[in-house]
C-alpha cells in the first residue's frame, strides 16, 4: 500500500467533496488532489518535527526513509516525544483541515 | 442591498474554477514548503541528499513496498503482524468441527469465518503469502476465481476502506433524471467524469453491458500505482472496466465490478469506491464506509457477469445449499 504512517489519521472527506465540485475533469481532479497531498505531508511532517526534540531527529529521519509506511514510528515517536503523537496529530489535521476548507471555499 | 462587497464576493465564489483553485494550492504549497525548509534546514538537507522530496514521499512508499511485494515478503513487518495460516481445506474442516450446528455449511458464514482466520485484525497491506489463501478462499466458496496479481499487475492495497461514490456521466447529456437510482440514500450524480471519461458518446450508443458497467462500477486508487507516470499509457488500458471482485469483511456480501474511475485521494482514509449500487449490495443503503477485500477477477473468456455475486445459491462441491 502506497501509504505513510499516518494516514489513517487524515480524514479530509469535506476537502475531496469540494473539490470534485470544482474540477471538471479527472486530470484536474487529480493534479489537485495531488496539490492538497503535498501541503499535508509538509505541515504534518513539520508538526512532528516541531514537537520531536532535535537530538532524535536524525534518528527518526532515519526510519522514515527506510520505512515511511511503518506505524511503528508512532511508538518511537510518542516515546520520544513524552505524549501521545497520535492525538496531537489528530488535532493539527483538524486544523489544517478547516485551513484548507477555508483557502478552497476562498472565504 | 448587498455591500459591494459581498457582492463581490458571491461573483468571487460563482467564478472558482479549478483553474483558480491550483494557483491558489499552488501558492499555498509554495508556502509550506518554504516555511518547512526555514524551521528544518537539516531536516530538508537529508532529504535533499537521498533524493526525497517529502511532497511526494507516496512514490518513495510505493517503491519500497513494491520492492517487498516483489522479493516476496514485506521488508518491515506489518502492524498488525501475520498469522501462521494452516491450508484452506484444513482450515475448513476446522471451522465446520467448531460449529455445533450446521452453520459451518452455509457458504456466507462459512467466509464471515474463514476471513477472520486469514486477515488482520485492521487493514494493511496483505502478504503475498494471506492473498494466495484468500484466492483459494474465494474459489472455494464464493465460486469466483480471482487474483491479487494478475498478468503483473497489483494494485497498492488489496484489503483496505471502500467509501461510496456517486453515479457517473455515462454520455454527454446523461443527468441523475434519467438515470437508474437505488431506493434510500442514492448519492446522485458526480459533477466530474470518471477517469475514462463517458462510457459512450451518446444516448444511442448506451449498450447493456455499458450501463451495467456503469451500475456496477468501481474506484481504484491507479494514480498512486508505483509505476503510473511511466506506464500509463498501457495501465489506462489495462485498468478500464476490469473486473474485480469486492468482499465486505464484515458480513461476506460480495458483487463483481468494474473499474470505472480512479481515486479516493489517499487523504479521505479510504482505498477503493463503490457505485451507489456496489455500496447498498455490500452494506445496505446506509453503507457509506467499510473494509473490503478486492481482487481482480481472473476471467479471460469474459463469463463472469458484473453485480452481486449470490453464492449462497450457488452449487459448490462440498458446500451445501442453504441461505442465511
Amino acid at each position: 500500500m502506497s501509504k505513510i504512517f499516518y494516514d489513517r489519521l487524515i480524514i479530509l472527506e469535506e476537502i475531496e467533496v469540494e473539490i470534485k465540485n470544482i474540477a471538471k475533469t479527472p486530470e484536474e481532479k487529480e493534479e489537485l488532489w495531488s496539490e492538497i497531498d503535498e501541503i499535508v505531508h509538509h505541515k504534518l511532517m513539520g508538526c512532528v518535527l516541531e514537537k520531536l526534540p532535535k537530538a532524535h531527529h536524525h534518528d527518526f529521519l532515519q526510519k522514515f526513509e527506510k520505512s515511511p509506511q511503518d506505524e511503528g514510528l508512532f511508538k518511537f515517536l510518542t516515546e520520544k516525544v513524552g505524549e501521545d503523537i497520535e492525538e496531537f496529530l489528530k488535532t493539527e489535521t483538524e486544523k489544517l483541515k478547516k485551513e484548507l476548507l477555508q483557502l478552497i471555499k476562498g472565504n | 442591498m448587498k455591500k459591494p462587497a459581498a457582492t463581490y464576493q458571491t461573483i468571487y465564489r460563482d467564478k472558482i474554477d479549478a483553474e483558480f483553485l491550483r494557483n491558489k494550492l499552488k501558492l499555498k504549497n509554495i508556502e509550506v514548503r518554504e516555511s518547512f525548509s526555514q524551521k528544518f534546514p537539516e531536516v530538508n538537507k537529508f532529504l535533499v541528499k537521498r533524493g526525497i522530496d517529502l511532497g511526494k514521499i507516496r512514490e518513495h512508499s510505493a517503491k519500497i513496498i513494491g520492492a517487498g511485494v516483489l522479493s516476496g515478503t514485506l521488508l518491515f513487518a506489518p502492524p498488525g503482524g501475520i498469522k501462521d495460516i494452516p491450508p484452506i481445506t484444513e482450515l475448513i474442516s476446522s471451522i465446520k468441527d467448531s460449529v455445533g450446528d450446521n452453520a459451518g455449511d452455509i457458504p456466507q458464514k462459512l467466509l464471515i469465518d474463514l476471513l477472520k482466520e486469514v486477515l488482520p485484525a485492521k487493514p494493511r497491506s496483505l502478504e503475498a503469502s494471506e492473498e494466495k489463501k484468500l484466492e483459494q478462499v474465494f474459489e472455494k466458496v464464493i465460486g469466483v476465481r480471482t487474483r491479487a496479481s494478475l498478468e503483473g499487475e497489483h494494485l497498492n492495497t488489496t484489503y483496505g476502506y471502500i467509501g461510496a461514490e456517486q453515479h457517473l456521466a455515462r454520455y454527454p447529456g446523461d443527468t441523475i433524471v434519467n438515470h437508474p437510482k437505488i431506493a434510500v440514500g442514492d448519492e446522485g450524480m458526480a459533477p466530474g467524469l470518471g477517469a475514462w471519461g463517458y462510457f459512450t458518446p451518446s444516448r444511442e450508443k448506451l449498450s447493456k453491458s455499458l450501463e451495467e458497467t456503469e451500475k456496477w462500477y468501481a474506484v481504484v486508487q491507479t494514480l498512486y500505482l508505483p509505476d503510473w507516470n511511466k506506464r500509463s499509457k498501457y495501465l489506462r488500458e489495462w485498468y478500464k472496466y476490469r473486473k474485480v471482485l469486492i468482499v465486505n469483511t464484515d458480513n461476506g456480501n460480495a458483487v463483481v465490478a468494474a473499474i470505472a474511475d480512479s481515486g479516493p485521494a489517499a487523504w479521505t482514509g479510504k482505498h477503493f469506491g463503490g457505485s451507489p449500487e456496489v455500496m447498498e449490495y455490500l452494506g445496505g443503503p446506509r453503507y457509506k464506509k467499510g473494509a473490503v477485500i478486492l481482487f481482480f477477477v481472473d476471467d479471460p473468456e469474459n463469463k463472469v457477469p458484473l453485480g452481486p455475486v449470490d453464492y449462497n445459491k450457488l452449487n459448490l462441491s462440498g458446500l451445501a445449499l442453504r441461505q442465511i
